[in-house]
C-alpha cells in the first residue's frame, strides 16, 4: 500500500512515525484522512501508548529488602556508625607508602574501557595479557592480579574483616568483565554489550577506590 | 525503626540525603532508598514477572548506586542514574539467563513489512478497546529491550533524552525502539484478539 494518498505515501508515514511524538504536520494529516490502514495504525499506537499510561502503578518492594541491603552496606563498611571527629594520630610513616597508586589504578582501569570501547569491538587479539588472563572460565577461580593482591594487603592490614568481602568482590567484578568482554565480543555491534564492557572496568575502578578510602586511617 | 527514625529520613531532601550518603550516614542512605524504592521495584517487577527475581534485582541496583554514591556529581538527575543502574542490572541480568536481549541496532523490518502488506486485511483495529490485562499480557511478550524501553517511556514517563542517558544510548534509538516495541505490541493484541475471538 504504497500509493501516493495526498502529499505523503505510506512509506513516508511509516519512516517518519517514530519521530511523531504528537507533532502532525498538514502532510500527514490529510494522508491519514484518505488511508485508512495508516489512520488505524496511527490510532492503534496511540491508543497502546495512553493505555501504557495507565499501568503506571507503583508497588512496594517487601519491608525485609531494606534490612538486606543495610545489612550489605554494614558489611562493606559503607555505613558509618556516628562518631566524634577524632583528630588522626596515626603517624604518616605507618600509612600506605602509595596511596596514589589507587587512584591511578583506577584511572588506568577506565582508561583501558575507554580505549576498548573507542575501538568499537573486541577482537580477541587486542585484549592485553591482564584483560586475557580475566577470560579464564569461573569455574576455575583464577589467580587474582598482583594488583589486586595489594589491594587485599592493604585492606586486610587495616580491616581485617573486610578483606574477603573485598575479596569476594574483585572476583566478582572479574567474572562481570569476562562477561561483559564475551558479550561484547559477541555482539560487536551492540551498543548496550559495549556500555556493560564499560560499566564492568567503572565497578573494578569503583572497589578500588572503596578499598583505597577503607584503607586511609 | 522507629517512627522518630523514620521521620527524619523522610523530611531528609534528596540533596541532602546524598550529601550525607556520601558521608556514610545510614539514614541518608534509607531516605534515598524510601525516594526510588517504588520506582526502581515496579519496573523490576515489570521486566521479569517476579517478585523474588525484582527483590534481588532492586536490592543489586541500589547497592550498586550507592557503592557509587561517592562519585555522583549530579551531572544528571539522581533519579536517571539510579534507573541507568537498575536498566544495568536487569538487562545483564537478562542476559546472563540467556533471554535474548534484542540489540539496539536490530530491525523489526521483516516483522513490519508482514503487518503492513495488507493493512486493510486485519480490520480488528485495537483503538478504544485495549483491556489492562491483555497489553499486561503482551508486554510480558515483548523481547526485553523493547519492553524496558516501553516501560520506561509509556509505562514510567521518562523521556527520550532521559532513556537514551539510562540505556547509553542516542535519542533517535531510543525513539526508534520505541515505535518497534508499540508495533510489535499492536501486532501481539491482534493475535491474541484473533485467537479468542477463534475459539469456540
Amino acid at each position: 500500500m504504497d500509493g501516493e494518498r495526498g502529499s505523503m505515501t505510506c512509506k513516508e508515514l511509516e519512516r517518519v512515525l517514530p519521530e511523531l511524538e504528537g507533532v502532525r504536520s498538514f502532510e500527514l494529516e490529510h494522508h491519514l484522512r484518505t488511508c485508512s490502514a495508516c489512520s488505524a495504525l496511527v490510532s492503534d499506537l496511540n491508543a497502546i501508548a495512553e493505555q501504557g499510561k495507565l499501568l503506571r502503578t507503583e508497588v512496594e518492594p517487601g519491608a525485609h529488602l531494606w534490612a538486606s541491603i543495610e545489612r550489605t552496606l554494614r558489611e562493606e563498611g559503607l555505613i558509618h556508625e556516628a562518631r566524634p571527629q577524632l583528630v588522626s594520630v596515626t603517624p604518616r610513616a605507618s600509612r600506605w607508602r602509595f596511596p596514589w597508586l589507587m587512584p591511578a589504578m583506577a584511572t588506568f582501569l577506565v582508561v583501558c574501557g575507554l580505549v576498548l570501547y573507542q575501538r568499537g569491538g573486541l577482537e580477541p587479539v587486542t585484549v592485553s595479557p591482564r584483560i586475557a588472563r580475566a577470560t579464564l572460565p569461573a569455574d576455575a577461580r583464577p589467580a587474582m592480579f598482583p594488583e589486586e593482591e595489594d589491594v587485599l594487603k592493604l585492606v586486610g592490614a587495616r580491616m581485617p574483616a573486610l578483606r574477603a568481602t573485598y575479596e569476594s568482590d574483585l572476583r566478582a567484578v572479574d567474572a562481570y568483565i569476562r562477561d561483559a568482554e564475551l558479550s561484547a565480543r559477541t555482539n560487536p555491534n551492540d551498543e548496550l554489550a559495549q556500555q556493560y564492557l564499560m560499566n564492568a572496568y567503572e565497578q573494578k575502578a569503583m572497589v578500588y577506590e572503596l578499598a583505597m578510602d577503607r584503607s586511609q586511617p | 525503626m522507629t517512627d522518630a527514625k523514620r521521620s527524619q529520613s523522610d523530611r531528609l531532601s534528596e540533596a541532602e540525603a546524598i550529601e550525607r550518603a556520601k558521608q556514610g550516614d545510614a539514614s541518608a542512605f534509607e531516605a534515598l532508598y524510601n525516594l526510588h524504592k517504588r520506582r526502581v521495584y515496579s519496573l523490576c517487577l515489570r521486566m521479569t514477572a517476579n517478585t523474588a527475581a525484582a527483590e534481588d534485582l532492586t536490592q543489586e541496583a541500589f547497592l550498586q548506586l550507592f557503592r557509587k554514591i561517592a562519585t555522583f556529581r549530579g551531572e544528571s538527575a539522581f533519579s536517571t542514574w539510579l534507573h541507568r543502574m537498575a536498566v544495568n542490572v536487569v538487562l545483564m541480568q537478562l542476559r546472563k539467563k540467556g533471554l535474548n536481549v534484542v540489540p539496539l541496532e536490530e530491525t523489526m523490518e521483516g516483522e513490519e513489512e508482514s503487518a503492513r502488506k495488507e493493512p486493510g486485511a486485519d480490520d480488528i483495529r485495537l483503538a478504544g478497546s485495549i483491556d489492562r490485562l491483555q497489553l499486561e499480557q503482551a508486554i510480558t511478550e515483548l523481547p526485553p529491550g523493547y519492553r524496558m524501553i516501553f516501560l520506561l517511556h509509556d509505562v514510567q514517563g521518562y523521556e527520550h533524552n532521559e532513556i537514551a542517558e539510562m540505556v547509553g544510548c542516542s535519542i533517535g534509538n531510543s525513539k526508534s525502539q520505541l515505535h518497534k516495541a508499540r508495533m510489535k505490541l499492536r501486532e501481539l493484541l491482534k493475535t491474541s484478539r484473533a485467537e479468542k475471538a477463534a475459539r469456540p
